[in-house]
């Protein structure tokens, strides 16, 4: 480890510079690099400090390094910064592609966590919540959902900056990880349960046609909802899903066409209502 | 006239929202506000609500671009309020969400001419001058979803009412239908991504169960899903440390009689 000189160390400003700048990561997300200027243009007040009195050509090339390709969650971008703003602190120049070799080893694995855990879980959850109090007309659903989803969101960023500064590589290969890794196995137990809530209450499926038997008239309904309630909108979702696990979730927007196609033939028929 | 422009500068706003804070970018919260714009708060709710469920599993994952939700959401939105109803936002929201698709790819297709530029302003060494390559790619993203918004609900508007007018009752009462069975598709999508293990499916069925038989709402499942989460993450972590321990100490072994 090296020693370094106090106006050399990062500050508490310094970070919630990259909090407010990396809110516009993603505008500069490019097919070749990706996130990569993103990341330089928000990681900027650590090289500032850092190479406040460095010569320029350890200036551009500190600026090169997160130059290179870049690309992980945008929420995860907060924990990776603050380490490796941790890092670019704590290494001496020659040894500069530690930085370069953590980013990149952490991108792939957090931006997994990312996904699953705030795009396929919470995003999903508020979203349903939201939804289902504004098809009964709620304008209260939009702005729970907003809340809802914000309140993470805001809070990830902020705090993913400063706990990754503070706790370092440490705590994502070590127990912190591990525990990422939980809370991700139980934020699936709760999507899967709003998921089965939402399959009962949003999707609907009327079947208008009946049976005469003799001088009994069957509504097939009727007797649907007396095996299950829903037991129509359950089996949609399941062939639905069965659909994409074959398709590895290619097609949807050709799936919805062909469900409005199927839904007017069958409503003309007048099997559906 | 005003409307259309209104609409399309709020969808120019998600827009830099989708790119940047990420707060809004949902159909949800898109279309209540073009709701809000058009004067029928009712309709931009259920619309929105329908989009939201529909389009629940897609989203950007690594390099591949989604259909664009939020032009999507927007004209769709727009255009179906004006000829009434969920039916025609869902069945305008899809081709145009994959027409704009086209334009986001090209956008970031285009913007890696930002690469060396940037590096050219690394070679300067100057810090101060990274953050300013943001703000030209910014107008474009801001264009090319508020332009194509504009277009389609101002000239759009007209020929959507008289194609919904000479379409016979039973096609439009077929796609309303289709507005109620088509959030299975954003549903399937999510079930792909979450069923990681086959036991996973009893939580989709107790969800199921609990809005179908007791009539819950999806917030109170939500609040009885936490400790089921927990009892899950306890009985997996105790397999866990159970396997581990059986490895390599035998030290407790009456603690794991049960």
């Amino acid at each position: 480890m090296t020693e370094h000189n106090e106006q050399n160390k990062i500050t508490k400003k310094d970070l919630n510079r990259i909090f407010w700048r990396m809110q516009l990561m993603n505008v500069t997300n490019n097919y070749q690099s990706m996130q990569a200027i993103g990341f330089l243009s928000s990681f900027t007040p650590v090289l500032e400090r850092l190479y406040a009195d460095k010569p320029d050509e350890l200036k551009t090339k500190a600026m090169k390094r997160h130059l290179e390709f870049y690309n992980s969650h945008v929420n995860a971008n907060a924990l990776i910064m603050g380490v490796s703003a941790a890092v670019e602190e704590t290494t001496a120049e020659e040894e500069k592609e530690t930085v370069t070799s953590i980013k990149t080893g952490l991108m792939g694995p957090l931006a997994g966590i990312g996904d699953s855990l705030l795009k396929f879980t919470w995003l999903p959850i508020c979203g349903s919540i939201g939804a289902s109090l504004a098809l009964n007309g709620s304008v209260i659903g939009p702005i729970l959902m907003f809340l809802l989803y914000n309140t993470v969101n805001i809070g990830t960023k902020y705090y993913g900056i400063h706990i990754g500064y503070k706790q370092g590589v440490q705590m994502i290969q070590g127990a912190g990880g591990n525990f990422l890794q939980r809370l991700a196995s139980m934020a699936n137990v709760v999507g899967l349960m709003v998921i089965g809530a939402l399959i009962a209450s949003i999707i609907k499926v009327n079947v208008d046609a009946q049976i005469t038997a003799g001088e009994n008239i069957i509504e097939i309904q009727e007797m649907i909802d007396q095996v299950m309630p829903g037991l129509l909108s359950l089996l949609v979702t399941f062939a639905v899903y069965r659909i994409f696990k074959k398709t590895n979730g290619k097609y949807a927007p050709q799936l919805i066409v062909g469900i409005m196609i199927l839904a007017i033939l069958l409503t003309m028929a007048g099997v559906l209502a | 006239m005003v409307t259309s422009l209104l609409v399309s500068l709020w969808a120019g706003i998600c827009a830099i929202d989708d790119i940047g804070t990420q707060m809004i970018r949902r159909p949800l919260l898109i279309s209540t506000v073009v709701g809000l714009i058009m004067g029928d708060l009712q309709t931009g709710l259920l619309i929105g609500a329908t989009l939201e469920v529909m389009w629940m599993g897609v989203g950007n994952v690594g390099a591949y671009s989604a259909p664009d939700i939020i032009t999507g959401s927007a004209i769709g939105t727009a255009l179906g309020i004006i000829s009434g109803g969920t039916a025609t936002a869902v069945a305008l929201a899809v081709p145009t969400s994959l027409l704009a698709q086209q334009l986001l790819i090209l956008y970031r297709s285009g913007i890696v001419y930002l690469n060396p530029i940037a590096q050219k302003i690394a070679e300067t060494a100057n810090f101060k001058k990274v953050f300013r390559i943001q703000y030209v790619p910014m107008i474009f993203a801001f264009l090319i979803r508020a332009v194509p918004t504009f277009l389609a609900i101002y000239f759009g508007a007209g020929a959507i009412d008289t194609a919904v007018e000479a379409l016979p009752d039973s096609v439009m009462d077929g796609l309303s239908i289709a507005g109620s069975i088509i959030p299975a598709v954003g549903i399937g999508l999510l079930m792909l991504m979450m069923i990681k293990k086959g036991e996973l499916w009893v939580f989709l069925i107790a969800g199921f169960a609990l809005a179908v038989y007791l009539d819950l709402s999806v917030l109170p499942i939500t609040l009885i899903a936490l400790p089921l989460a927990y009892l899950y993450d306890l009985a997996t972590r105790e397999k866990e440390t159970k396997d581990e321990s059986k490895s390599d100490d035998f030290d407790d072994e009456e603690d794991y009689d049960l």
